[in-house]
């Protein structure tokens, strides 16, 4: 069977694309799945370091479309999580070295290799996120409840609609008890402005900085939260719809907003 | 200070999260009316094109114009007419 091609996407840089393709292809490697995850950021490569395989890069994306290797020899196996490959980016060339026709058809070799691929798109709107678009199936868009990255996604979402491709919110870094004192936007506030069906919602998490510190997979750490969000996102992508989108919450809500409303923090 | 505290309890504030999601729909309204100078240009020039097969304009003093205010934008023309075309009669 065919694979299938996920961008992840955001417009807005530092919203935690590169976090969730790294967190959702680990979760769906270790589900069983053969999966792919590809740095489409040429010249600001970070899937790598984030993933903790900055060592072992020999050939990049770039060498693989100008024919200078094999993709399975770009492609680098992490050993903690089977199934699980980076393809990283260049961090020498820019970002117009390859055109939309090279990716589809890097896209269509990719598809035959492995079940499962995710394009960490670059931040922005031009030649590298038409490059990550241009080979997709599908689309996750990811924004933080904050007003910049909410109306960055709207401009994506409408860009990839566009391209007839109809794309899922992955909301990140929600903080339960501003959401509860109705200092953030909630989940509700976010797919009502923009008008799109949810897959997940993340919560803000150290862990999400600990695993990049250590450059160890955040799903593999306990007890992250937002390691646990990402891992049900992936069930989901994978088939699994039925399992229900959990609101993060904090605590009891009527005595935080009691204590809050006093200035208690 | 007790002041600050009473206010808090009892004061209706508006959350700031509702001031953002009001903010944000309006910027997307915004965001979507934004039209290139290119397509605006290209306007112009069929509107031009139209007119001018009924009515004798002056080219130079052309007009066009996007006016928004705060809840509906209007596109404006403005072109001063020296006179009626006879239409032939076939």
């Amino acid at each position: 069977m065919e694979g299938k091609i996920f961008v992840i996407t955001s417009g807005k840089g530092g919203v935690g694309k590169t976090t969730a393709t790294s967190s959702i292809g680990a979760a769906l490697a270790m589900a069983g799945k053969r999966v792919a995850v590809v740095d489409m950021d040429i010249g600001l490569r970070n899937l790598d370091v984030v993933m903790g395989l900055e060592n072992r890069i020999v050939f990049n994306i770039v060498d693989v479309v100008q024919g200078k290797c094999k993709l399975s020899q770009a492609a680098i196996k992490d050993r903690r999580i089977n199934n699980l490959f980076l393809i990283p980016a260049s961090q020498s060339d820019n970002k117009d070295v390859f055109k939309s026709e090279d990716m589809v058809r890097l896209g269509k070799r990719l598809k035959e290799e492995f079940d499962i691929v995710l394009m960490d798109c670059p931040a922005g709107i031009e030649r590298g996120f038409e490059n990550a678009v241009a080979a997709a199936d599908e689309a996750l868009v990811i924004c933080t409840p904050e007003v910049s990255s909410v109306r960055d996604a709207d401009r994506i979402i409408g860009l990839l609609y566009a391209r007839s491709i109809t794309p899922k919110l992955i909301l990140n870094r929600i903080n339960p008890a501003m959401t509860a004192n109705g200092d953030m936007l909630n989940h509700e506030d976010v797919t009502d402005v923009l008008s799109i069906e949810l897959i997940g919602l993340v919560e803000a998490d150290d862990n999400v900085i600990v695993a990049s510190n250590l450059g160890k997979p955040l799903v593999m750490i306990n007890d992250s939260k937002a390691g646990q969000a990402f891992i049900r996102i992936a069930m989901r992508l994978d088939g699994h719809e039925d399992i229900p989108i959990q609101v993060p919450k904090s605590g009891s809500t009527f005595w935080r907003n009691i204590g809050s409303k006093l200035g208690f923090k | 200070m007790l002041n600050e505290i009473v206010k808090k309890l009892f004061g209706n504030k508006k959350s700031s999260s509702a001031t953002a999601k009001n903010r944000l729909k309006f910027a997307l309204i915004y965001d979507k009316l934004e039209i290139s100078d290119e397509i605006l240009k290209n306007l112009q020039h069929d509107i031009v094109e139209v007119i001018s097969r009924y009515f004798e304009i002056d080219r130079d003093s052309l007009e066009l114009n996007i006016n928004k205010s705060k809840d509906s934008s209007a596109l404006t023309f403005n072109t001063p007419i020296l006179s009626a075309k006879k239409r032939k009669t076939s």
